[in-house]
């Protein structure tokens, strides 16, 4: 059987589900409940690491016989251009749909991997996501500013991964500007700090913000920067192991603004 | 492009002519590797098994493989992980606690690039862990990596 893909909420709790059933005068019964409940979500878990490693191996071979070949037959130096434009097709293709398989991966590790918490300064991640952006396209002017002292508790990797979907978003939706205009800033509040990542791109239309973070949906077509509808999905996933939520607002003057919060950590 | 091309002056190393063990169940994969083998400008003879029993008995020169010499090893193993009857963790597994193939160079050459299938692979002493790109021009520039550092750069243990 194949596990539907995770969606985008909180960790599966089945024992609210199941709660009314439940004898709450009873703690044994409720404890073995809570057991039964605990063993099928690391069965569950499993079934989906199978299925991702599923994934990864299985569809991704066909998929480079499909592209190799098609290079082997684009590298014909006879080739007629209709041929030569219909291989390129086929090329161009498979490139998408490896791209979608990483995503999809990238999605399902970032739902189960264990959260390795540490202390975290998200300016330097948010710096050196940049620095892969502009490696990336090198002739784009941008300028980028990020807040000092963005202490955060969390996994490194995951938010790492976090900004460089938020920022890789930015960066795409800002192509039809001369100036790629990104701003991280953090405010605490609490135990938390509040972040938001801002930008000057095409912004959106907000009677959709709901539909940014559901996976595979899309609200800019190729030709404006969208991708395969994953990234948000990934970015509100990271945010939600990390006990927060993300969300989205179109900025009044064109862009838009993408807020989360995090577990703060000690400035010092 | 001159740096793609092996320097002349060159050590004489055992591993220079060697053949080169395949282990791959995929009649794509195996003929994708030819050609950027090919195209590396690897000469090394390419020998094909196509699961993981095969595999051992090559190595340990039994079975169909049974007149091979077994202290002939080939200069490195290039092992798929997911392969029928016995699959790639097991034949590294073997390929360990042998006492002549120990020292063998593994490269795991795989599709996969899961935390999982990484860590089990160096667990079991792999020497290398590489994930075949899907695009053709990434892969024929990794195997041609892999023939330079394995078989024109590293020096191996002289075989018994």
């Amino acid at each position: 059987m194949l596990l539907p893909l995770p969606t985008v909420g909180p960790d599966p709790s089945m024992s609210d589900a199941r709660a009314p059933e439940c004898p709450l005068d009873d703690a044994a019964a409720l404890r073995r409940q809570l057991d039964a409940c605990r063993d099928e979500l690391a069965a569950l878990r499993q079934e989906q690491a199978t299925f991702a490693h599923g994934i990864s191996h299985d569809l991704r071979a066909p998929l480079r016989a499909i592209e190799s070949f098609s290079a082997l037959v684009a590298a014909d130096a006879t080739l007629a251009a209709a041929t030569r434009s219909h291989v390129e097709r086929v090329r161009a293709a498979a490139a998408r749909m490896d791209g979608l398989i990483v995503a999809l991966l990238e999605l399902s590790r970032v739902s189960r991997a264990e959260l390795q918490a540490q202390r975290v300064e998200l300016g330097l991640l948010a710096e050196w996501s940049v620095a892969e952006l502009r490696e990336a396209e090198p002739g784009r002017d941008a300028r980028i500013e990020v807040d000092p002292g963005l202490y955060v508790l969390g996994d490194e990797r995951l938010l790492k991964l976090l900004l460089e979907q938020l920022l890789g978003n930015a960066w795409k939706f800002s192509r039809e500007r001369d100036c790629v205009q990104i701003q991280v800033s953090g405010e605490r509040a609490g135990g938390r700090l509040q972040l938001a990542v801002r930008d000057s791109g095409c912004g959106f239309d907000m009677r959709y913000s709901e539909r940014l973070f559901q996976p595979f949906q899309r609200l800019h077509g190729p030709e404006q920067g969208g991708g395969h509808g994953l990234g948000l999905a990934i970015a509100q996933r990271i945010v939600e192991r990390h006990g927060g939520r993300l969300h989205a607002r179109a900025l009044p003057a064109a862009g838009s603004e993408f807020g989360f919060d995090l577990p703060a950590a000690a400035d010092a | 492009m001159s740096t793609d091309r092996m320097p002349d002056e060159r050590p004489a190393r055992a591993n220079a002519h060697r053949e080169i063990l395949l282990v791959e169940d995929n009649p794509d994969d195996i003929e994708l590797t030819r050609i950027a083998f090919g195209e590396a400008k690897i000469a090394n003879e390419l020998t094909v098994v196509r699961d993981g029993a095969e595999a051992l008995d090559y190595l340990f020169a039994r079975g169909d493989h049974a007149g091979r010499d077994p202290h002939q090893l080939p200069s490195i193993v290039l092992l798929d992980l997911n392969l029928p009857k016995v699959d790639g963790r097991e034949v590294l597994q073997a390929i360990r606690d042998n006492p002549v193939t120990r020292s063998l160079p593994v490269v795991v050459m795989t599709t996969s690039a899961e935390p999982f299938d990484v860590e089990a692979s160096y667990a079991l002493g792999v020497n290398s862990y590489i994930q075949k790109p899907v695009d053709f021009e990434r892969f024929v520039w990794a195997v041609k990596q892999v023939g330079l550092y394995w078989l024109v750069l590293n020096q191996p243990r002289d075989s018994a």
